[in-house]
């Protein structure tokens, strides 16, 4: 009998080899240009500032300085020149008016135009997250650690937080203030300063009147080489002949001469050191010498602490420009709070720098670590991360959908939207007595011509002025005469901080209270002046 | 690391860029700019130079000779009352200013106790006349500062009452430019010092500025702008905005001072256009307003209250007036209308009664009362001369030398008399001064 013999199939052979799991990365081979890999702290940075970047684009316009700031930009950009007095306080009139802010005026009030809110909330977030970028991007040169470079970011946002809340020229001086803190700590010297320095002056004598603050950086530097030189050597020749001081030297002088490029030439210098002997500054908060108990004064003291703690421990050699500028901004800040601002990015630096040098001394490692593996990757990821953050910002839904936010989820609450629609709608009669932080939003979005009291530039106000502002505001005595003799015929105010003066004004028979709606109250002159 | 030489010729060439740069810019630069970084820098304090184009000031002449309003022997006898017959010793700068601005500097009385003419003007720019009546126990009148000369001014004894009120009446009185000021310190000063010191301290938002744009309107007219010591930049709109400000009751002497600087300022504007357009076309709707204002509100009598600013109401709820705010009320009125377009008068039958009244209440007044209440009444004699188109002091030499009896001299007023008005005059400032 002839069978068919099934076979049974073989069993496979079994495989020595393992299973696969997908491809073999190890074997990828990185084809970016060497320069432009990075190593994967770059990618947690990134998205540290695009966090950053994030959180002050949502951040809502404040009530006070920014439009002010916009009314001037539209006077500038619809006059196409710039006024030599002050133009809308009908009171300080012929005052004269050194605007050294002008350019980050216009470029807000163009920006405002062609984008809106989301644009100045976008440059705004901006230069602020340059300004924390700049700060890591330095930390982590010097120490090649990423979480000392987030403690510059936090450390700086932290110190300078109430001052960078408020949208304002002076933001864009403290970024120009940044950039070059950035350039004078590079380890490397650079021979584009001698064109990048003096042209970031040039830009910053127009963006801001704290240029002054930058030629302090420079001269501290100067001053400083000058001393560590002296110290070392112990000659005065050397110092003479140390080419470091020279190159500082000759980069301060071309900086304020870089200065002098702007519309009002050697008078910005005029301008910028008045400012501050204003009398009428001293009744603000924000030029009130630092107080400690206040969140503001904690931190300051803590980071001052803390620098005295880490200079101590440092294996960094300390720099006498670390001393200068430190010290003088630091004392700056003692009589006057508003320098914070200055002080927080060279505190921030030095805290993150020396408080690596100081942990590495104590786990007994070198001080400067080996540098990280790049990767193109990482690259990619930090620019996909940068798109994201863009395109999810109030400025990139503007951009790329054009989408605009709503006005009223984009200023802060203290904004006077409902006063200024009503005297829009009921134009005022004669002189206006205003809460002096509405002053600028009414400038700006009030009936053409409103003759506002006082506005955010309390420093073009006239001294009089000012003092019966005060008078009126805080109901001092003979508060109700000055009304009279001012000639003021509608009061607008709001109810959070003024509720003695509403209380009183309703008392008196000749004020009528004409409006209020969300603490904002207008009252009118039952026969006007 | 080891930093790249600068070349010596690089280092030169910065400092001649440098250097260049500053150097041309602070020439390109406004007096004023490089006058503010000079004393920015520890130099001299700025003080900016008015061209006062000038000898002698401009005279605001009156426009009516209405012998209705006030004949010449009722002006005779207003006059008569008004000389200035004060008292050496403690002699105050406030009654000076007014008599001197009444008078003139050409005055001359047949009565040797009567000042002068000059003799006001010696006593108020001249240090060592007022040291000899006040002794060197009081703040000097006339004070040095570093680019002119102040005038001390405000309540205490010895002062000027009211801020530029000594410059607005020596102005008004004629004195020339360069007319000498002798200083505590020094004799080189003369009347341009002072103007200008004046013109570069004045502040806008002062609590005075009548006199203050009296005297900068008849000196440096047509010049419609200057500089002050802070950087302002002032004009005679600025000036004439501000004198409208406010309720019409403040002001100095019920207000009334405002609108007689306000008619000058207007009528300089006539002949040199120091205001625009649109600020006189509002100086000129203020006027109606007062105009309006007072039309109905004169009593029977023909007086006006202090409290005129309230229109009918001042009339409606009569305060408790004393007689001297009458006085002041009254004559200021019929001070600037009698500068003013016919356009801002009251009725003429206003007029007439307002005259009438003050002609009657003046000639009533003992000498004593008088001195007492000196600078008030001064208005008065000043307002009726001008409603006969002319001057006190010209009016009066000639009816001196036509009637020798009638201007014979009176007996003087005792000192004590005239030392018991200041808590009076204060009082009248106080309001508008704090």
């Amino acid at each position: 009998m002839i069978g068919t013999v099934i076979e049974e199939p073989m069993a496979e052979a079994v495989s020595e080899e393992p299973p696969f799991r997908g491809p073999d990365i190890s074997k990828l081979q990185d084809h970016t240009p060497a320069a432009v890999r990075a190593p994967r702290v770059l990618a947690g940075l990134v998205f540290a500032v695009g966090i950053i970047y994030l959180v002050f684009c949502m951040r809502p316009l404040w009530h006070t300085d920014v439009w002010g700031h916009l009314a001037y930009g539209r006077l500038i950009c619809e006059g196409k020149s710039l006024p030599a007095t002050e133009p809308v306080m009908p009171l300080a009139t012929g005052i004269a008016f050194v605007d050294t802010a002008w350019l980050s005026q216009v470029i807000g009030y163009l920006t405002m135009q062609t984008i809106g809110i989301a644009g100045l909330q976008g440059l705004f977030a901006l230069a602020s997250a340059t300004c924390v970028a700049l700060l890591a991007a330095r930390t982590y040169q010097r120490t090649r650690n990423g979480w000392f470079s987030l403690l510059a970011m936090v450390g700086f946002l932290a110190v300078a937080a109430e001052s960078l809340s408020i949208i304002r020229p002076q933001v864009a001086g403290i970024a120009c203030f940044v950039m070059l803190l950035f350039r004078l700590t590079s380890p490397r010297l650079h021979r584009s300063d001698w064109v990048l320095i003096p042209v970031l002056f040039g830009l910053w004598a127009n963006l801001h009147g704290s240029f002054l603050t930058g030629l302090f950086l420079l001269g501290s530097v100067a001053a400083g080489r000058a001393i560590d030189v002296g110290l070392r050597t112990g000659s005065w020749q050397a110092i003479i002949r140390d080419h470091r001081l020279r190159r500082n030297f000759l980069l301060l002088e071309l900086a304020a001469a870089a200065v002098l490029v702007n519309p009002y030439g050697i008078g910005a210098y005029g301008a910028a050191l008045q400012i501050a002997a204003n009398p009428n500054l001293s009744d603000l908060t924000e030029w009130h010498p630092q107080v400690l108990r206040e969140v503001t004064g904690i931190l300051f003291g803590a980071v001052i602490v803390a620098l005295a703690v880490l200079y101590r421990w440092t294996p960094r050699r300390v720099r006498a420009w670390e001393v200068i500028s430190l010290v003088v901004l630091g004392w700056s800040t003692f009589n006057s709070s508003r320098m914070i601002v200055w002080w927080a990015p060279v505190a921030a630096l030095l805290l993150a720098v020396h408080g690596h040098a100081s942990w590495r001394r104590w786990r007994r490692l070198p001080l400067i670590p080996e540098a990280p593996a790049r990767a193109g990757k990482w690259t990619v990821v930090a620019v996909g991360l940068i798109w994201i953050f863009f395109a999810y910002s109030p400025l990139g839904i503007r951009v790329i959908h054009g989408k605009s936010p709503k006005l009223e989820r984009s200023v802060s609450s203290d904004t006077p939207l409902a006063a200024a629609k009503y005297l829009r709608e009921k134009p005022p009669v004669g002189q206006v007595f205003n809460t002096f932080e509405w002053g600028d939003y009414l400038q700006w979005a009030g009936p053409a011509g409103m003759k506002i009291f006082v506005n955010s530039h309390a420093h073009l106000v006239p001294r009089e002025v000012w003092q019966a502002y005060m008078q009126i505001s805080d109901l001092q005595s003979g508060w109700e005469e000055a009304i009279d003799r001012y000639g003021i015929n509608t009061i607008v105010i709001d109810r959070e901080h003024r509720e003695p003066l509403i209380k009183k004004l309703k008392e008196i028979d000749k004020w009528k209270l004409d409006f209020e709606q969300d603490g904002q109250v207008v009252f009118i002159r039952k026969k006007p002046i | 690391m080891k930093s790249p030489r600068i070349a010596k010729e690089q280092f030169l060439l910065v400092q001649l860029i440098v250097v260049m740069a500053i150097v041309g810019s602070f020439a390109a630069g406004s007096i004023e700019t490089r006058q503010v970084l000079l004393s920015e820098a520890g130099g001299p304090r700025f003080a900016p130079v008015v061209n006062v184009p000038r000898e002698t000031p401009l005279v605001i002449e009156p426009l009516y000779d209405d012998p209705e309003v006030v004949s010449d022997a009722e002006l005779a006898a207003v006059l008569a009352k008004i000389q200035p017959r004060f008292p050496l010793k403690k002699l105050k700068p406030n009654y000076v200013e007014h008599a001197l601005r009444t008078w003139w500097l050409h005055a001359k009385f047949a009565d040797p106790k009567v000042m002068s003419g000059e003799a006001l003007k010696e006593f108020l720019t001249d240090h060592g006349r007022y040291l000899a009546s006040w002794g060197d126990e009081f703040a000097p009148l006339l004070q040095d500062e570093s680019g002119g000369v102040s005038i001390r001014w405000g309540k205490e004894e010895g002062a000027s009452v009211h801020h530029d009120h000594w410059l607005a009446c020596l102005t008004e009185a004629g004195v020339r430019l360069h007319e000498p000021v002798f200083t505590p310190n020094s004799r080189t000063h003369d009347i341009n010092d002072v103007l200008q010191e004046s013109l570069r301290d004045f502040k806008l938002d002062e609590t005075e500025v009548e006199w203050s744009a009296m005297a900068f309107g008849l000196w440096i007219a047509p010049q419609k702008t200057w500089t002050t010591r802070q950087g302002r930049t002032l004009s005679f709109d600025q000036l004439a905005d501000r004198l409208m400000r406010g309720h019409k009751r403040f002001g100095v002497c019920s207000g009334t001072h405002r609108l007689y600087s306000l008619i000058v300022l207007m009528r300089l504007d006539d002949d040199h256009d120091i205001l625009s357009d649109e600020t006189r076309e509002r100086v000129m709707d203020h006027m109606r307003s007062v105009r309006d204002l007072i039309a109905v509100c004169q009593f029977e009598d023909g007086h006006w209250a202090s409290n005129w600013s309230e229109g009918a109401d001042s009339l409606a709820k009569p305060i408790e007036d004393e007689l001297y705010k009458q006085v002041i009320a009254t004559g200021h009125h019929l001070e600037w209308m009698a500068i003013a377009p016919q356009e801002l008068h009251v009725s003429r039958e206003q007029i007439l009664k307002a005259a009438d009244w003050v002609i009657k209440t003046t000639t009533e007044q003992t000498d004593s009362d008088i001195a007492t209440r000196y600078t008030f009444f001064s208005h008065v004699g000043n307002a009726l001369a001008l409603w006969r188109k002319t001057h006190p002091a010209d009016f009066w030499m000639k009816w001196q030398a036509e009637h020798p009896e009638e201007a014979k001299p009176v007996e003087a007023p005792k000192a004590d008399a005239v030392k018991a008005d200041v808590a009076p005059e204060a009082k009248d400032v106080a309001p508008e001064s704090k």
